[in-house]
């Protein structure tokens, strides 16, 4: 891991003080935690095997996950099939298994961008604007606060009905507050800073220091906030998945894999525990790796000890 | 004081009646038809019309919204359009193993989470802080259905008086009631106990770190004093402030572990209503949902004057 973070301090050797909005020392304080915190490297190779596996899926797979190659039974069976067996409609399980991978990054990726644009959005303007603006979108955010955010899901995904991208736009509802909130303390405190106020001084119009200079400057925050919400959006999407109200049930995903095997435990465990464990130990990862950034960016935290 | 309880409150209910007009729009945008639904395909249209009047569903939308909030303002939410039952009436009902479960899951999640960050904090880096690190992380990950599942195959499989489905009232035997909810509730209680061992943990390592706690050290107060009584009071405002705030998600899970353990509770109700278009039910939930979370937070927000007497609310403070 050594190497990860030379790689990093070559990577970031210039005479940019940022890289993709990141300042620099972050990212050497990046390199440093992962060469040094084993939760951290945890974290970081199970994300990188679950992306591994979703990005491969088609080659990895035994099977096609959606092909019904294998006698269909009433109950699910080991014989013929992959390592771990068919479902009840005679799909490889081990098959559908890693392109359940696909399917669950994606969500919790995708929906946490949707709460994430949106979110942005609203916490820069309120923060940089303040006053009346900033009182009108707050409270429109602590509405947003309000609403049990599952049951919200439930009932988008009722209307516009079951479907992946629906799924994503549901579920990403859900984080605008976070985002808008937690962009906007960065910007109240930013907005007095002195780059700000030199930026403004030189005449930039408030849109320019917005998207120029307030912006980058919360990217750090921005991220470890993302990382900690995929893992809270994957748990929804499982969630949803489970209870036959997220992506279509002939989609393999973890949750609807679980939904599907719950009918089986007691003649088949493997089903309703290997696509849970599948969920479990991608969060614990990205959990893991979310609380290594905390490490690096949170300046707050790294000052005080 | 009181004036910042009375202006709370008044927010609280703008956000209440902002949910509740959401609520309405989004519930009509489902696609379907409740009376199609209830009479079935080969109903005629006369007996559809006749329904439709009936529940008062011919009307102009605006109608039925001001008819709506009319019955809202007075405590009334309605009655079910398929079985014709008062909203309250089955909310009380289905709520009554919600809230079972939520509680309890809360309680047990609580009483191991906070002893468990605290001694984690005071043990930073030592061996029983990475294996309580270790745990939390692990229950954060997990989904409460899931645990709901494992708990099934191994645990209720194996001891019968553990049962794997339904829920019985306290009414019908305390034993009884507790030992159909006390699965349900452990499921429920992980990822959220997860949740607040870590909080906990950060808390007391911030406060651990503040100039008054040196002050204590230096004026030689004894080492059990400073945590107990300085650091832990200070530390726990974060926690029961995050405590409140999740309490939707851990609505969130209740619903999926009600499911998992075949219980009817508002989880099957608001899937059943959503799928029936039931709209007086889903938006009755969801309104009550909203108010008991408000109500939550701003009790949550009145008990850090009793956790710290330096936070005063209003103006009352100089006089």
């Amino acid at each position: 891991m050594g190497i990860l973070a030379n790689v990093f301090a070559r990577f970031v050797d210039t005479d940019k003080a940022r890289v993709f909005g990141i300042r620099t020392d972050m990212l050497e304080r990046l390199g440093l935690v992962l060469g040094r915190d084993r939760k951290a490297q945890l974290g970081v190779a199970i994300v990188g095997i679950v992306g591994f596996m979703a990005a491969f899926a088609p080659i990895l797979a035994p099977h096609d996950p959606m092909g019904q190659d294998f006698p269909v039974l009433l109950e699910p069976q080991f014989v013929g099939a992959g390592a771990l067996g068919t479902d009840s409609y005679g799909r490889d399980m081990l098959s559908r298994l890693i392109y359940g991978a696909r399917i669950s990054l994606l969500v919790g990726i995708g929906a946490v961008a949707v709460g994430a644009i949106i979110g942005m959005v609203i916490g820069l303007v309120a923060g940089f604007f303040g006053g009346l603006v900033d009182d009108v979108l707050m409270r429109m955010i602590d509405i947003f606060w309000a609403f049990p955010y599952l049951l919200v899901a439930i009932m988008l995904v009722a209307i516009f009905g079951q479907g992946l991208w629906n799924v994503i736009i549901a579920l990403g509802f859900a984080y605008i507050d976070d985002f808008a909130r937690i962009i906007r303390g960065e910007v109240l405190a930013l907005r007095e800073e002195e780059f700000t106020l030199a930026a403004r001084s030189i005449g930039l119009t408030s849109r320019e220091i917005m998207v120029g200079e307030i912006f980058p400057n919360t990217i750090a925050p921005l991220l470890v906030m993302y990382t900690v919400l995929v893992a809270r959006a994957m748990i929804a999407e499982a969630t949803l998945s489970f209870l036959g109200l997220g992506v279509r049930p002939s989609t393999p995903t973890w949750g609807s894999l679980l939904g599907q095997g719950r009918g089986f435990v007691t003649e088949a465990w493997w089903i309703g525990i290997l696509p849970g464990l599948m969920i479990v130990i991608t969060v614990f990862g990205i959990n893991l790796f979310g609380d290594a950034l905390r490490d690096a960016f949170d300046v707050r935290r790294s000052e005080g000890g | 004081m009181r004036r910042y309880i009375a202006k709370r409150l008044l927010h609280s209910l703008v956000v209440v009646w902002i949910v509740a007009t959401v609520v309405f729009a989004v519930v009509r945008a489902i696609p379907g038809d409740p009376v199609q639904l209830m009479l079935g395909g080969d109903a005629t249209q006369e007996a559809r019309e006749q329904l439709r009047t009936q529940l008062g569903l011919d009307e102009p939308i605006y109608v039925q919204y001001a008819r709506w909030m009319g019955r809202l303002a007075q405590g009334d939410l309605g009655e079910s359009l398929s079985t014709g039952v008062p909203v309250l009436e089955l909310l009380i009902q289905v709520g009554q193993p919600t809230v079972s479960i939520g509680l309890l899951g809360m309680l047990i999640a609580l009483s191991i989470a906070i002893p468990a960050g605290l001694i984690s904090a005071l043990h930073q880096y030592e061996w029983d802080d990475y294996v309580a690190t270790f745990i939390a992380f692990l229950g954060i990950s997990m989904p409460g259905f899931w645990v709901g599942i494992l708990l099934i195959v191994f645990i209720s499989q194996r001891f019968e008086f553990l049962p794997a489905f339904g829920y019985v009232g306290p009414g019908e035997g305390i034993r009884a009631w507790f030992s159909h909810i006390i699965l349900p509730a452990i499921a429920v209680g992980v990822p959220y106990g997860g949740i607040i061992m870590r909080m906990m943990r950060s808390s007391m390592l911030e406060v651990m770190n503040e100039d008054y706690m040196r002050t204590a050290r230096a004026k030689g107060l004894s080492p059990q004093l400073i945590v107990m009584k300085h650091a832990f009071q200070n530390a726990l405002i974060p926690v029961v402030t995050i405590a409140g705030i999740l309490l939707g998600t851990l609505l969130g899970g209740v619903v999926a572990v009600e499911i998992v353990f075949g219980i009817q509770g508002l989880g099957r109700l608001l899937i059943n209503s959503v799928h029936q278009r039931d709209f007086p039910v889903v938006q009755g939930s969801i309104v009550i949902i909203a108010v008991i979370f408000v109500l939550t937070n701003l009790l949550v927000d009145l008990l850090y004057t009793v956790l710290n007497p330096k936070i005063k609310y209003g103006d009352g403070g100089e006089s």
